[in-house]
């Protein structure tokens, strides 16, 4: 079976002249939210949805996706984990910190981090990056799905506590979260002019692109850091 | 000297002005009280620095852990018995409630359904027989076919004579089965009533008092928590449960509903029609007011019921009849005596009308 590696640990397969997202599963045998596994000599993949998933349709759209093998990650708003075991099929030496502020999405995501060596689970609200420092180190990248009106302002904070000077941000915006009627694109355009020059913090938005059509109405984000040299 | 302290999941630290650690008191390395001790810095979160030394550095260099792999390890240990602790704290006493709320609704969808079903089913075999509900699902369940129906019983007459087919012993069998679950049904209802009832009583003294426990218990379970239902405004809870028609009302510029659950109340739905509105933000300011006592203290105030008591009194009695209505309600109408009342729209005159 062909298969490409687009970019570290993450996979095109290609089946029966299909193509198909995948990681690899560093849990053998295990499928965690009814996807598709799919063994190909030793090595057991994983179907990974874009439609289910905004890192995956990020993947599709040709995002430069700045996950190693070794890097510590911090996902704010890791839902049941969808995504996240994604992210952890990828870091297959590193380790991801997975912000949930709902109890009860917050029971199904222990389940995988039961199963899972490189996730840790933290209940707490993004809102409030304090709540968790005593917990999260300084991390590579902050991926962000949070579905909330202030989701700019969740990721300028969460930059200042946790990420490295050279690190990245991955941000999924949802336009209906911040407006329902107004037009997406010029919710988008304030979102990042907001992340650009918004907060005592500024970044440089490398790539944005709409995620359709796998996510409506919403955009898709790398940026990193900018660097005072001063002070 | 201008230092911090700082405290991380394994010790707390003193940092320099550059960040820099100058000295870490470490913790005991026991997953379960470094658990307890990450809850507590959720819940009071501390002075955090922006410029801090690293933690898994600290760790290794302090020698709390020696190896990366030692940190990921225990710190996983550490969070997961953290947040499955903060889990178990959710399932507080009001949300069990609601969980028997909703519940409740579950039921008596599916109990209308199949309770449906079998009065369709059965009134082949036995059409004469006036009975719907859990009544129909008793006699069903206790005699099966007609003929079954013993000569002393009222209806023995009307089950001799009647035009319903012959039903088959199989197909009984089936109807009687099917009819002994709708029963049990109706009897787990009760017994969720039941538990209500008496765990309203305990949770919400204030909120029961004021609105009884079904009621009480739909608020909670339509705000949220007993906590959110505290923190509503009273013009809120005026329209829990009309939500479709509040979030018309806050897309579009509609008119504000008026009609939330609180109307179930009788002291509402009793009222003449022209007296309602009034009623209802007496009654839902009080219901603010007992939530809140209730969040805050637990303990029952009486007082908070005598005052309601005493406002609806004396609003029934400063609007005794109804506002003058013209025949259409047009906005140009002249003001009379009940000028600066707002007019009613007829269907729900009518409906009262009907009813009473
Ligand atoms: C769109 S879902 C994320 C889906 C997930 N990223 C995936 O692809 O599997 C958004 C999640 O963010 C959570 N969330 C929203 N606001 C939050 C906050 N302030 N802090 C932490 N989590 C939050 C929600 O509970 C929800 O589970």
């Amino acid at each position: 079976m062909p298969v490409r590696e687009l970019s570290s640990g993450i996979y095109e397969l290609d089946i029966d002249d299909r193509k198909m997202l995948a990681t690899k599963n560093i849990m053998p045998g295990l499928s965690v939210y009814g996807e598709r596994l799919i063994t190909d000599d030793d090595t057991e993949y994983r179907q990974w949805d874009p439609s289910r998933s905004k890192l995956g349709a990020m993947v599709l759209k040709n995002f430069d996706i700045p996950l190693e093998a070794d890097s510590t990650v911090l996902y704010l708003g890791a839902a049941s984990g969808t995504t996240v075991s994604h992210v952890s099929d990828i870091l297959t030496d590193g380790l991801v910190y997975a912000v949930e502020f709902s109890p009860r999405t917050m029971r199904d995501l222990i389940q995988l981090c039961d199963q899972r060596p490189n996730i840790i689970p933290i209940l707490a609200d993004a809102n409030k990056p304090q709540s968790y420092a005593h917990i999260v180190e300084q991390v590579d990248v902050i991926f962000q799905d949070v579905a909330q009106p202030n989701q700019a302002e969740i990721a300028a904070i969460n930059s200042k506590y946790f990420l490295e000077e050279h690190g990245h941000l991955m941000l999924s915006i949802k336009s209906r979260s911040i407006d329902t009627v107004a037009s997406p694109k010029k919710i988008f355009k304030e979102e990042v002019r907001k992340l650009e020059s918004g907060f005592d913090i500024e970044f440089e938005v490398l790539e944005r692109k709409e995620l359709d059509p796998f996510h409506e109405d919403h955009l898709g984000l790398v940026a990193k850091m900018f660097v005072d040299d001063e002070e | 000297m201008t230092g911090m302290e700082f405290t991380a999941w394994f010790g707390k630290i003193e940092l320099d002005e550059d960040g820099e650690i100058r000295d870490c008191e470490l913790f005991d390395k026991n997953p379960e009280k470094l658990a307890e001790l990450v809850v507590e810095l959720h819940d009071n979160v501390q002075a955090v620095p922006l410029k801090r030394a690293d933690l898994r550095e600290a760790a290794l260099e302090s020698g709390f852990v020696d190896l990366d792999e030692d940190y990921d390890i225990l710190l996983r240990d550490v969070c997961i018995r953290a947040a499955k602790s903060q889990i178990s704290q959710t399932d507080t006493d009001d949300s069990r409630i609601i969980q028997a709320v909703e519940a409740l609704d579950d039921i008596d969808k599916n109990v209308n359904e199949l309770s449906e079903r079998l009065f369709e089913w059965y009134g082949r075999y036995f059409p004469e027989l006036d009975m719907t509900g859990e009544e129909l699902a008793v006699f069903v369940s206790a005699y099966g076919s007609r003929a079954n129906v013993p000569d002393d019983h009222e209806l023995s007459q009307k089950a001799s004579q009647s035009m319903g087919a012959e039903l088959l012993f199989s197909d009984e069998e089936l109807l009687r089965a099917f009819a002994k679950n709708i029963c049990s049904l109706y009897d787990t209802r009760r017994y969720i009533e039941n538990y209500i009832n008496t765990s309203m009583g305990s949770v919400a003294p204030n909120l029961c008092n004021i609105t009884g426990a079904s009621l009480g218990a739909r608020l909670m379970s339509m705000a949220g928590s007993l906590q959110k239902l505290a923190a509503f405004p009273s013009s809120t809870v005026q329209v829990i449960g009309a939500n479709r028609a509040l979030f018309k009302h806050l897309r579009s510029k509609a008119p504000s509903p008026k009609h939330g659950i609180i109307f179930n109340n009788p002291a509402i739905k009793n009222a003449p029609w022209w007296q309602r509105g009034k009623l209802a933000r007496a009654l839902a300011s009080k219901i603010s007011l007992a939530a809140r006592t209730d969040f805050y203290s637990g303990e029952l105030d009486p007082s908070i019921k005598e005052a309601l008591e005493k406002k609806l009194e004396s609003i029934r009695q400063a609007n005794p009849n109804p506002p003058e209505r013209k025949p259409e309600d047009k906005p140009q109408g002249k003001g009379g005596k009940g000028g600066k009342r707002k007019y009613r729209g007829k269907g729900k005159g009518k409906n009262t009308g009907g009813k009473r």
